[in-house]
């Protein structure tokens, strides 16, 4: 961690007050940018607004850890596309914030820079005198415990989206779906390909939207993308099945399998009232049927692990990164053993299992039974999804001249609780051993494999209780669509 | 999809019904090859990222984008211009094209692979199936598969100072994998399949297929077999540069396998490299060592849809054909069987022999001006045919000069031996032969040189004359030819001095 505390000649902004004041604390910057000199003021839709980005998100001028032992001093040589559009935008690159080793993990412990923090404490008597230790969530922990102590107006982060809306306490996120927009992707480093994308996190809807739109429009300056025909199919669509004004023609899915026995009532509660809620003004609110939810935790590690494996076996600690010198005496059969000792003290424990699994589940044994069958999974989640949405799946089409029709019995978003539980306490953790880790994903994964946009928006609460998270999940392309749902969510409170 | 696993390579009923050819060398054994040829593909920029294709003579490690070093955040983009000449590849060899091919990671762990994975096409290959037709056998040589994949970079090992150093500059360029079913039955056919192969893959403009400078690299698989019995224990040679390599390996296993299997002994099933000092084989890994590839769909690059009409495209602006040509050159232009191979064989002296022949030039006549004189020439002074100074338009105008009477052929010769030995654009070709005094001068009196030679040489004249030695006429025509420079026509004057002599 390094804090720049020089004289600036510019006001420092109130987010880098924030965190200079309460970083060491809670441990979401791992990089702190020097304040860019003072210049006009312009029309740039960003201008001055302090934005962070994930550690696993390429910049030039700083350090791009994934928060990993192995890429410890590295500092790539471009930026991503993303930083890019945000500098262009005049956003304000406050720093790089903390995560999960190459974003693997649900809690945000597993980072060589240690855990992070998460910033809210209840009001009750007992946690003033002696805090709270809870997780912030992950892989983005950073994030979003520097969005929720006001560090920043915003995070673009790369995630999984599944590990992305678990870090929801007290934050929003919207993504863009996976592989929808591959440049977005461009200098983000990967941990599962078909999984990772691009979100923002902010500390309201509109903020969130008013980075998506700009970016977005910067992004469509770039005419490379071959889903961008399919993106706008789908927003037509969307625009004709819910025209975005009033609740009164939404039409919202329950999916009966997200509120399982194990659902913590603090969780359950305020869910079921935001329902009602949209209820009450005129959503119409249908129970729905996502059969195939049970089979998608094991899909979804299956699949994860098999690409992290993949995107790992690039750090040998030859062309850059971390490498352990070999004694004069050491003797290697092959170079795979010489890459072990690299690979052995540059990776942590978690992304050590990961890559061990993902190896297995990708050998000449194992394939059939494992990575094809998590393919054929992820196949019936994403027909699941697309029985049950009012608008078809555009990408689904693009081969054929089949005209896209709308299934009018179908609903536009989906709404569920963000995680089983409110943030666990970082002393709770489960052991390495133990599955509870995995199992705090189960709600969020089925969405991720579909590839679809997804949001998590936090209800309120009574100020003695800790955050709860609501999910709004939509046809694929119909960012708009979910993000107004937000937008409603957020007013009723 | 990717779901579907690959046909198993070898189909033992279609290999037993392809057998039965006897060889001396080995009589009452059958030999079964199949070759796996990797040839780099002529793009502009690597498969999957803009970084140009190297050329050898650059600098190591100067080719090279942060995605060919696999830095983390860099993504592949499929360079469409490598598809297309794999697509014309594919229409040349007849291969079945694949509507949807996707591509696969290979992973392995090796200092010449950044990203620990090349990127192949292992589950759905751009195109399947195929033929090679070979002019000295019946059956055409079956296609398995046309697969594009990444090249690796190149490794180097000092043994003095015992270090490897690592040149990324090949990292990422583009190849194809052409994998044949096991229909070889010599070592002659194996050479003569890649050479077919080479002149296809120069044709349509996809590859050089040099061996020399590893633009196409063959690896190889042979098995040997009593006649009529099962099929053997094949092995597979590595890395083989050079015809004539891969020809001298293939007739070592032959040997090393029939030694085996006399003794009583097994073939061991294995990887095995070849010596080039001592033109031996040696094992690499066995079966039991074999690398499990863990084969994964890239999910990066999703799946490549070819669209019929794009292969269409590519079907009509694909040249002539090597056996195409061939034809066209025996039947059309009349040239022998060993003529049109030899313009085959020579890497571009068949476009430079279409040039000469554009403008209505007899094609037999241009032949034997450029195979027989000018390769002639260029082969004895050691220069390869690329080397040739002379284009083909100053050829045409050497070849026009001769028919058009207006130098002899003997004149022709010396010409092009000077334009050879100093070689000039700014020279027009007839201003050359003036300045050379060629030119045929029409006031020149052939009678009276005939006359001449007559009165010089007597006693050959009567020798001719009372048929005593007709041959005798050679040294009178000599002398004229002598006499005029070279500026008669020799059939000319030949049967001018004939009938002087003999007295018409």
């Amino acid at each position: 961690m390094r804090a720049n505390v020089t004289c600036f000649t510019r006001r420092i902004s109130s987010w880098r007050q924030a965190i200079q004041q309460n970083n060491a604390a809670i441990n979401a910057f791992v990089y702190v940018s020097p304040p860019s000199p003072p210049r006009p003021e312009s029309k740039l839709p960003l201008d001055g607004l302090a934005v962070a980005v994930k550690d696993m998100i390429c910049t030039k001028d700083m350090p791009t850890t994934s928060s990993s032992v192995m890429l410890k001093d590295f500092t790539p040589p471009f930026d991503a596309t993303i930083v890019r559009l945000l500098r262009e935008a005049g956003a304000d690159l406050v720093g790089k914030v903390n995560c999960d080793e190459f974003g693997m993990g649900s809690l945000n412990i597993h980072s060589a820079h240690g855990p992070v923090i998460n910033p809210f404490q209840t009001s009750n008597p007992v946690s003033r005198e002696q805090p709270e230790r809870r997780s912030a969530g992950g892989s983005s922990g950073g994030s979003a415990a520097a969005v929720a102590a006001g560090m920043c107006y915003a995070y673009v982060i790369c995630t999984i989206l599944s590990t992305f809306l678990l870090t929801k306490q007290c934050i929003r996120c919207l993504l863009c779906p996976p592989n929808a927009n591959k440049r977005f992707r461009w200098g983000v480093i990967s941990f599962a390909d078909s999984l990772d994308c691009v979100g923002i996190m902010a500390k309201t809807v509109s903020a969130t939207r008013h980075i998506f739109n700009t970016l977005n429009a910067y992004d469509a300056q770039d005419p490379t993308s071959v889903n961008e025909e399919s993106r706008r199919i789908a927003s037509r669509q969307a625009v004709r099945a819910w025209s975005g004004s009033s609740l009164s023609d939404l039409k919202i899915g329950i999916p009966q399998e997200y509120f399982p026995r194990e659902l913590a009532p603090q969780v359950s509660g305020p869910v079921r009232d935001t329902i009602a809620a949209l209820k009450s003004r005129g959503a119409t609110v249908v129970p729905v049927s996502l059969p195939t939810t049970p089979y998608a935790l094991s899909a979804y590690y299956v699949i994860s692990s098999a690409e992290a494996s993949s995107n790992m076996a690039r750090y040998d600690g030859v062309e850059y990164g971390m490498r352990v010198a070999s004694k004069n005496d050491d003797h290697f059969p092959n170079t795979a053993a010489r890459y072990a000792v690299t690979r052995t003290a540059g990776f942590g424990s978690e992304v050590q299992k990961r890559i061990l699994l993902g190896t297995y589940a990708l050998s000449a044994e194992a394939f059939d039974n494992y990575f094809l069958q998590a393919q054929r999974v992820r196949q019936l989640i994403k027909d699941d999804f697309n029985r049950i949405f009012r608008i078809p799946d555009v990408l689904g089409y693009s081969e054929t001249t089949e005209l896209l029709t709308n299934n009018d019995e179908g609903v536009d978003v989906l709404i569920h609780p963000s995680a089983m539980r409110t943030a666990p306490r970082l002393d709770d953790i489960p052991t390495a051993e133990s599955l509870d880790a995995y199992v705090q994903d189960v709600l969020t994964v089925p969405a991720s494999l579909a590839g679809l946009p997804a949001l998590s928006v936090p209800l309120q609460r009574d100020s003695d209780e800790w955050p709860v998270g609501v999910s709004v999940v939509g046809q694929w392309g119909t960012d708009e669509t979910v993000l107004r749902v937000g937008h409603f969510i957020e007013s009723l409170q | 999809m990717l779901l579907r696993s690959w046909p198993q390579r070898t189909n033992n009923t279609v290999r037993l019904l392809l057998r039965g050819i006897h060889d001396e060398r080995w009589p009452g054994w059958e030999v079964v090859i199949g070759i796996e040829t990797h040839a780099q593909i002529k793009s502009q920029h690597k498969l999957f990222s803009n970084s140009p294709t190297p050329a050898l003579k650059d600098a190591p490690n100067t080719s090279v984008t942060p995605f060919d070093v696999a830095f983390p955040g860099t993504l592949p983009s499929l360079n469409q211009e490598c598809v297309d000449l794999a697509l014309r590849t594919a229409v040349a060899l007849n291969a079945d094209i694949q509507p949807r091919s996707s591509f696969d990671r290979k992973h392995y762990f090796y200092p010449d692979l950044p990203a620990g994975y090349q990127i192949t096409q292992h589950y759905e290959p751009i195109a399947v199936g195929g033929t090679v037709a070979l002019t000295n056998r019946n059956s055409a040589i079956r296609i398995n598969q046309i697969q594009l994949e990444q090249d690796t970079a190149k490794t180097t090992f000092d043994p003095r100072t015992r270090t490897s150093s690592i040149d990324l500059n090949r990292a990422g360029s583009a190849l194809m994998e052409i994998v044949t079913e096991p229909d070889i039955r010599s070592p002659e056919e194996a050479g003569m399949y890649v050479r077919t192969l080479q002149s296809i893959l120069r044709a349509v403009g996809a590859s050089d297929g040099n061996m020399e400078t590893g633009s196409l690299r063959c690896d190889v698989n042979v098995s040997i077999n009593r006649a009529g019995e099962p099929l053997g224990t094949r092995c597979e040679i590595k890395n083989l540069n050079s015809v004539k390599f891969m020809q001298s390996a293939i007739l070592y296993e032959i040997e090393r396998h029939r030694a085996l299997y006399v003794q009583g002994a097994t073939v061991q099933q294995e990887t095995r490299g070849f010596n080039q000092d001592t033109f031996e084989t040696f094992p690499m890994r066995s079966k039991e060592d074999a690398p499990d590839y863990r084969y994964m769909p890239d999910p990066n690059l999703g799946v490549l849809l070819l669209p019929p009409q794009r292969i269409e495209r590519i079907r009509r602006t694909l040249p002539e054909l090597p056996w195409a040509t061939r034809a066209r050159l025996i039947e059309v232009h009349g040239l022998s069987e060993k003529d049109a191979d030899v313009l085959l064989a020579e890497e571009m002296a068949l476009a430079y022999f279409n040039q000469v022949c554009v403008d209505g030039r007899n094609p037999r006549l241009v032949f034997n001006w450029m195979i027989h004189e000018l390769l002639g020439r260029l082969h004895s002074a050691n220069l390869a045919f690329s080397d040739n100074p002379i284009t083909s338009r100053q050829l045409g105008e050497v070849v026009d000069l001769v028919q058009s009477g207006m130098i002899t052929g003997a004149s022709g010769k010396l010409l092009l031996r000077d334009m050879l030995a100093s070689p000039s654009a700014s020279i027009s070709v007839a201003e050359r032969a003036r300045s050379l005094s060629l030119l045929s001068d029409p006031t020149l009196d052939l009678d009276k040189l005939c006359l001449a030679a007559i009165t010089a040489l007597p006693s050959e004249a009567t020798a001719f004359q009372t048929g005593a030695n007709k041959n005798v006429l050679n040294k009178i025509l000599g002398w004229v030819i002598r006499e005029s420079k070279g500026r008669v026509d020799t059939e000319k004057a030949r049967e001018r001095l004939a009938a002087l002599l003999e007295g018409h």
